[in-house]
């Protein structure tokens, strides 16, 4: 087990070495440093403002949601939430061209409009289901401590 | 605010177990989108030295549509493992040197793995909607990222290769490799939560698969493309934006195929003079939309022999417009002596568009669409 693990961990340094050195060595300083701030950039975005953000996201739904409702909630974020980010470059529209009306040629903020419409039916089914599933049983609590929380 | 510590985050949903799991299926998406890249970086390469295949045709669209559509199925499957693993990141390190080192090396990989991850999945999905909001070269840099991202997994994975294959081998609510703190049940389950993945996943492919499968255009409502055009194809470069409509529909066009100091000029009735061919071959772009078309015209090869030009030479093709980097591009010999390929002067039997490459595009199969060079002008068969 030792030796597959130091034999594949010499294996990815390896990989990732080869990966670096095209990366410093096929393009000017400029486009390094271009290249430097996207990589930085997006650990701090996940780390620092999407992962809290979440956080937060699941603090207040543990306070304003009714039980039941939760399960099916956390569901509906799972999907809409990533759907959502996935969708930024086509909301936005950035790479529109007015010469070329076969790019980007859908009207995206109604098609997520519809997603969420969607994702809220499928929230509120499942809500039915389980409040007609679990009305006797004492249900678990949910919801994340923040950061901030403070021990245990 | 007080930074938070490890033990702060007690929901037992933050586990091996499920990351694990959602780790495995990243992983085959990760392997997928790796192979099919360096698929289309090879075929994309002037020199290969081993010769890119013509057949099948439509196989630049399968694995240039696998790399898009994993990419997209990877990010709700990276940020759902990224949410399982994020009270790591505030774990204290240990003080002793010894285990300090090794945790420095530990840490440093992950880092690595995160920034590459991300990197390529945001960089890819603005790059498969043309926006372009950076100084690098999209190619060079998502590819030699690619190699970071595989190097830095493989590390991560030799790393936690005894907790991959005891949390893979346990059901998943067992305890075994929990965190002490992470006691406290979460709103779903463990079971719930993955099966959330999965739905957020396959809703994720969905969503924008229509781009390049095209019985989920209609479905596909994130989709780059719709899959409309002129003459029912998307187009990428405009003739607007390329600014070769003066010359394209000029009367004085001529074609040029030009062998060893021999020169053939022919006018677009010359070349509608010569023996017509259909062939049924799809446009696949490296953003990851396809479309098939129905394209009339000449063989190319058919007019390769015009100048003498020995089988198995590469031709060197030189479109009308005066900027871009694949203004001149190049075929290989196995591409140029294809029965399939054309100079194409005809789309679903109408005149090509000025869009789609008139007065004569060339269309070969199994070939990533930025080379399949609109508004041709010259066909220079190497010497």
């Amino acid at each position: 087990m030792i030796r597959v693990r130091a034999g594949l961990g010499a294996l990815g340094v390896l990989v990732g070495g080869y990966g670096a050195w095209v990366l410093l060595t096929r393009q000017d300083q400029d486009q390094l440093i271009g290249a430097a701030t996207w990589l930085a950039a997006g650990v701090v975005l996940h780390d620092f403002v999407l992962a809290p953000l979440v956080l937060l996201l699941l603090a207040l739904g543990a306070r304003v949601l009714p039980r039941q409702v939760r399960a099916p909630a956390v569901v509906g974020l799972v999907v809409l939430g990533t759907a959502t980010l996935l969708a930024v470059p086509v909301l936005g529209r950035f790479g529109e061209r007015p010469d070329n009306a076969t790019l980007l040629d859908r009207d995206y903020t109604a098609g997520w409009l519809v997603v969420a419409g969607l994702t809220l039916v499928g929230v509120t089914v499942g809500t039915w289901i389980s409040r007609s599933r679990h009305r006797t049983t004492d249900d678990l609590d949910g919801g994340e401590r923040g950061p901030g929380a403070g021990g245990r | 605010m007080k930074a938070p510590a490890e033990g702060d985050f007690t929901s037992r949903l933050r586990s091996a177990a499920v990351a694990a799991r959602v780790g495995l299926w990243l992983g085959v998406c990760v392997a997928i989108a790796f192979v099919t890249g360096l698929i289309s970086h090879y075929a994309q390469n002037i020199d290969h030295p081993i010769p890119f295949p013509t057949s099948p045709s439509w196989g630049y669209r399968v694995t240039q549509g696998l790399h898009v559509t994993t990419g997209t199925a990877a990010v709700p499957l990276l940020l759902v493992k990224l949410w399982t693993v994020y009270p790591r990141l505030f774990a204290r390190p240990p003080r002793r040197l010894g285990p300090l080192l090794v945790e420095v090396l530990s840490r440093g990989s992950i880092g690595v793995l995160v920034a590459t991850m991300v990197f390529q999945l945001a960089s890819g999905l603005a790059n498969s909607a043309q926006w372009y909001p950076w100084a690098f070269s999209f190619r060079t840099t998502h590819y030699a990222i690619a190699w970071i991202v595989v190097g830095s997994l493989v590390v991560h994975i030799a790393v936690k290769l005894p907790i991959i294959r005891g949390a893979l081998g346990a059901d998943v609510d067992d305890t075994t490799f929990d965190r002490p703190e992470a006691t406290r049940p979460g709103v779903l389950s463990r079971r719930g939560l993955l099966r959330s993945t999965w739905v957020a996943t396959g809703v994720a492919v969905l969503l924008t698969a229509g781009s390049t499968v095209p019985f989920l255009r209609r479905v596909s409502v994130f989709g780059v493309r719709s899959g409309e055009g002129p003459q029912g194809i998307p187009i990428n470069k405009s003739a607007a934006a390329a600014k070769v409509a003066p010359a394209a529909l000029s009367a004085s066009y001529r074609l040029v195929v030009g062998y060893d100091g021999r020169e053939v000029t022919l006018s677009r009735s010359d070349l509608l003079a010569l023996e017509q061919r259909e062939e049924e071959l799809p446009i696949a772009c490296v953003e990851g939309w396809s479309a098939s078309g129905r394209w009339s015209g000449v063989r190319l090869r058919d007019l390769l022999d015009l100048v003498d030009a020995p089988a198995g030479r590469d031709v060197t093709v030189t479109s009308l417009q005066e900027k871009g980097p694949y203004r001149v591009t190049h075929l290989q010999g196995n591409f140029a002596d294809d029965d399939r390929t054309l100079l194409a002067l005809g789309l679903d039997d109408e005149t090509l568009a000025l869009d789609h490459g008139y007065p004569a595009r060339l269309i070969a199969p199994n070939r990533p669409g930025v080379l399949q060079t609109k508004w041709v002008a010259r066909l220079e068969v190497d010497a």
